[in-house]
């Protein structure tokens, strides 16, 4: 009876699928809980000031509201009110100065949340104006300083050395020596430097941030739309000098993430108000107010390569500049854990990278769905077209000849392990039917076509924890941490449980994370939950299956043969008891060394490749993708089904970014604040999509698997800007692709400029 | 959003009166998919609302007078005309703008009335409307008056239309003989604002123009007609090089506004290639 069937691997459907489609599942957006007051704030209408003061008198006077506080009277509550996973450098209100358009200044608090709104909007800041920096690369040398003097967060070792750096941008410089990059270029027969830009975007997941705080004596119960319950438990704690567990983090089901709803967003504010009211307060932010929470990191990527006649690339330089906005966030971990990939997925023996986490005057940038690595890609994919263009070299054919091989050190030293590169590209090139000719088009219609391939090294190292809970009459609870946003890991951890329990997943429930209920979790980002999550949750079933069996063995009985139900009546003489397992789960790594080489930088690699056809209207530059197919290593995955709606959804997510998605601002002032102004794609805007997860096995991985989230993102800008290219001889070096873009460099190679 | 009160009138004469003579201002919502969007941006803060949804059902209906023409009550959805046989027999071009208007849930509430009286420079039927000739009838206690759709628009969210007055009904001309076309062209997403928006009306004579009314939108405060570009086309037959002339005439005539969706060189360049691709397009209506 208990005897492990074959259900990983299986595309079921997903657990949840019903409460959502009936709108039962619950999220924090819908929550209230008695006598709870609204929170909104009054935002900084200036990128860069010295608070003179705020006038909150207006507000504090109108019927309904409750309180108005600024950082002043946080400050009498936490005396060192900043927060942040690498620097404690974000207050949760402003204090002495604001850094960006946006930033929070003052909050109020009513029971009716549009009297709150109405009040946040009488508050009134005479600021002196201060002198600001937005971009990246103007940033590094700028006598602006975001930030006067650097606080790195003590928790990280290697940040140690930042601290108390005074008036620099500079959050974090990352830098990765291998070989001679100097020689090499002189021994090059061609030498080509190129650079590229990327701009500034941001998440949207649908459901925005929302925290609700409920104080307790002593203590916080957080309910939050957060995809790290335990960070955030530890950093509210610290915040207020408590022990970790007198903070407990509840999380019910998000309606998105995207690496938005990581460390610490409306969870600080929120439990202040609450402390500070003695009442449950919920912030809740509306769509609009996320452009002023977290983005994605604008970029300037400039890469520069020694190739040889046949095309082998010898060496590389890459400088990459990430414009992190007023406060860190996880920005400098981005510079530093994505960087180490900037040179591509290629065997090059000389490498030279340099990164930079850069301070700038703009709502801050962190993680969201690659960690920085959709932008590398976007560099080096597109400097290999360039380079096979000017060579006269098929791009598949140069991919071919400089492709990290098996067992090939990448520029950290690290050798490549279970990454299969060459068989993605390979498989992209059979679909693509690359060898084949191709209709160019006619007329005013050109068509073309382009490929890339990308490759990320997932986080580390971090800790996973799980627990498995049989009770008496053979039902399951699986207690953990991971945050089921979207992606489906319930559905694929209780797969998980029962595969190694013989409990069928109709038994099986996931309990959400509750810190003081589900075991700590480093976070659900990343890529990383099926691989660490996946063998804590499958170290835990093993531990309580052993358990069962030694139970049954206790009372005569056999495990795999007897119900559950009688292992237990035999044992406990009724229905009563449970057993419960534990796993946990972290991987090896060894630290890089100051030129940033180490023998395990990874646990895991993911391999993302994409290919694009595309029919560009030679008359307006308008074009259209009309073909993409995406390929990925995930290893062996855990339930196809969801797996191919991973790798769809990021494409689909990229391909906004590539081709719609842009804030605009004007003086630190973002200007298209909303879902009208700011485009993401929508069904109409989605191409035919090819998704093909290629047979590969993660040998390290729980069942062979490893993380999908991201993979689907890391080809598709520089392939379609490739396959642009490859129609009318454009090449755009800047995001997003635009149909302006386009015309103008028809227009330029005609030998006509536009105004 | 601020809190606000709701009318509900069952009748036209009711919602004028509470228009009118409701002490507060008072402002009239039909589908609200433009105001609500407003008002959530805290743009348009009303105490007091009148809805017209309630109205008597002739202000949703859809006819056609003799000759061919079409009356069509202001309250009628976007929706109800994109599926209507009666439009699409009378002036397909409508149809055909109302699939790519929006989106279907949009469609669905939004009102005709509402989406002629809003103002904005981005909405897709008042270019095609002043293309096909069409007026407005409008009520209000000084009482009614007829307007051409293209005199409704007076500058960028602002309209002829006084603080009482309503709009009651669209009359669009019988279309004999005339072949009209409607490009939207958007730059980012497909359900993106337009970049620009180009409406073409020719009345044709065997293969000669013999009257010509161009439009273009959205690049321009209001609908703004392009004479000089169908001046070109009067008494010409459109082959190549006449649709040059015209698109070359569309640039010259009309200062285009550069935003988010593209500069303004590069949709002077758009008007240029969509006005002959429009006329292209009308050519082959009814075919």
């Amino acid at each position: 009876m208990n005897a492990p069937t074959s259900i990983v691997g299986q595309p079921l459907p997903r657990l949840e699928a019903r409460a959502k489609v009936s709108g039962r599942a619950e999220y924090v957006h819908n929550m209230r809980v008695p006598n709870m007051l609204h929170a909104k704030v009054f935002r900084s209408t200036l990128a860069h000031g010295r608070i003179r003061s705020i006038d909150v008198g207006a507000a504090r006077a109108m019927p309904g509201v409750f309180a108005v506080y600024t950082g002043e009277d946080i400050r009498k509550l936490i005396a060192e009110p900043y927060y942040g996973p690498a620097f404690h450098d974000q207050p949760i209100l402003a204090i002495d100065k604001v850094r960006y358009v946006g930033e929070p200044v003052a909050v109020v608090l009513a029971a009716d949340v549009h009297v709150a709104d109405n009040a946040a909007a009488l508050i009134t800041a005479q600021y002196d104006e201060l002198a600001a920096v937005y971009g990246e690369v103007e940033a590094m040398n700028s006598r602006a300083v975001v930030h006067e003097v650097l606080k790195p967060a003590g928790t990280f070792a290697d940040l140690k050395y930042l601290k108390d750096k005074r008036d620099t941008n500079i959050a974090l410089d990352f830098h990765l020596r291998r070989g001679d990059v100097k020689k090499a270029f002189a021994g090059a027969d061609h030498v080509f430097e190129h650079t590229f830009t990327t701009q500034q975007v941001l998440h949207l997941p649908l459901e925005s941030f929302a925290t609700i705080a409920e104080p307790g004596d002593g203590s916080l119960l957080l309910h939050s739309s957060t995809q790290s319950p335990s960070f955030v438990r530890t950093e509210i704690a610290r915040l207020f000098g408590w022990p970790d567990n007198k903070v407990r983090v509840k999380v019910p089901y998000l309606g998105g993430g995207f690496g938005a709803k990581v460390y610490v967003k409306s969870e600080a504010l929120a439990a202040a108000c609450a402390m500070l009211a003695r009442r449950p307060v919920k912030y809740a932010l509306t769509l609009e107010e996320q452009f002023y929470m977290i983005t994605k990191h604008a970029t300037t990527l400039r890469i520069k390569s020694g190739v040889m006649k046949d095309g082998k690339i010898t060496a590389r330089e890459c400088e990459v500049w990430w414009n992190g906005g007023a406060y860190a966030d996880i920005g400098p971990r981005v510079t530093q854990k994505s960087g180490f990939t900037a040179p591509g997925p290629y065997d090059i023996d000389h490498v030279h990278i340099d990164s930079y986490a850069l301070y700038t005057h703009l709502p801050p940038a962190g993680a969201l769905r690659g960690f920085g690595i959709p932008q590398l890609v976007w560099a080096y994919e597109s400097h290999t077209d360039m380079i096979a263009r000017e060579l006269k070299i098929d791009p598949l054919a140069i991919r071919r000849k400089n492709i990290l091989r098996e067992g090939r050190p990448q520029a950290t030293g690290t050798p490549m392990k279970d990454a299969a590169l060459e068989l993605v590209l390979e498989r992209l090139a059979t679909r693509m039917q690359w060898d084949k000719g191709f209709d160019k088009g006619t007329g005013t219609v050109k068509r073309g076509r382009g490929i890339a391939i990308g490759f990320k090294a997932s986080i580390s190292p971090t800790t996973s924890m799980a627990i498995v809970n049989i009770s008496a009459d053979g039902s399951c609870a699986l207690y953990s941490s991971t945050v089921d946003m979207g992606q489906g890991s319930d559905t694929a951890m209780a797969q998980m449980v029962a595969e190694v329990t013989g409990i069928p997943i109709e038994k099986i429930t996931v309990v959400h994370p509750d810190t003081d209920v589900t075991p700590y979790d480093m976070a659900t980002l990343g890529s990383r939950s099926t691989f660490h999550m996946g063998h804590a949750v499958k170290n835990a079933a093993e531990d309580a299956r052993d358990k069962l069996y030694a139970l049954a063995r206790d009372v005569g009985l056999s495990g795999e043969t007897t119900l559950i139900p009688d292992i237990f009546r035999k044992k406990y003489g009724m229905l009563a008891g449970n057993i419960v397992g534990v796993g946990s789960f972290i991987p090896g790594y060894t630290p890089p060394n100051a030129d940033g080489q180490t023998d395990n930088a990874t646990p895991f690699w993911m391999i993302g490749a994409t290919g694009a056809e595309v029919e560009v209207d030679t008359e307006t530059g308008e074009f259209k993708v009309t073909r993409l197919v995406n390929l990925v290593d995930v290893g062996k995955p855990i339930n196809p089904a969801i797996m191919e709606t991973q790798i769809s959804g990021a494409t689909v997510m990229q391909l906004g970014f590539t081709l719609q998605e842009q804030m605009h601002f004007t003086n630190g002032q973002v200007t298209n604040a909303s879902l009208a102004d700011y485009k993401i794609p929508g069904i109409r805007d989605i191409p035919p999509m090819e998704n093909e997860a290629v047979d590969a096995e993660q040998r390290s991985g729980p069942f062979g698997a490893k993380g999908v989230g991201e993979s689907g993102t890391f080809g598709v800008s520089p392939a379609i800007a490739n396959a642009i290219d490859d129609a009318v001889g454009v090449r755009l070096t800047s995001l997003p692709l635009t149909a302006e873009a386009v015309f103008r460099g028809l227009a330029k190679k005609a030998g006509r400029e536009l105004l | 959003m601020t809190p606000f009160e709701l009318a509900e009138p069952r009748s036209l004469r009711e919602a004028a009166v509470l228009l009118t003579n409701g002490g507060e201002p008072a402002h009239a919502i039909a589908g609200g998919t433009a105001l609500m969007l407003m008002m959530k941006a805290g743009v348009f803060q009303p105490k007091r609302l009148v809805s017209l949804r309630a109205i008597e059902p002739q202000h949703s209906e859809i006819n056609v007078l003799p000759g061919g023409g079409l009356r069509i009550g202001a309250m009628a959805t976007l929706r109800s005309l994109e599926r209507s046989v009666l439009v699409k027999q009378a002036a397909p071009v409508i149809t055909r703008t109302l699939k790519t208007l929006s989106n279907v849930r949009v469609r669905n509430v939004a009102t005709l009335g509402g989406h002629l009286a809003h103002g904005d420079p981005h909405m897709d039927l008042p270019p095609v409307l002043t293309a096909l000739g069409a007026h407005v009838r409008t009520l209000s206690p000084a009482g009614e008056r007829t307007l051409a759709v293209g005199e409704v628009y007076t500058g960028y969210y602002e309209t002829c239309l006084a603080d009482d007055e309503l709009i009651a009904e669209l009359i669009v001309p019988p279309q004999t003989g005339w072949r009209s076309a409607y490009f939207k062209i958007t730059t980012r997403a497909a359900d993106d604002w337009p970049t620009l928006g180009i409406a073409v009306a020719l009345r044709m004579e065997a293969n000669v123009v013999r009257e010509a009314r161009l439009v273009v939108s959205a690049a321009t405060n209001t609908p703004t007609r392009l004479s000089a570009a169908a001046g070109v086309l009067l008494g010409a037959t459109p082959d190549a090089a006449i649709l040059a002339r015209c698109g070359d005439a569309a640039f010259a005539e009309v200062e285009l506004v550069g935003d988010v969706h593209g500069s303004a060189p590069y949709k002077q360049e758009l008007l240029r290639v969509y006005v002959a691709r429009a006329i292209r397009g009308a050519l082959v209506d009814r075919l």
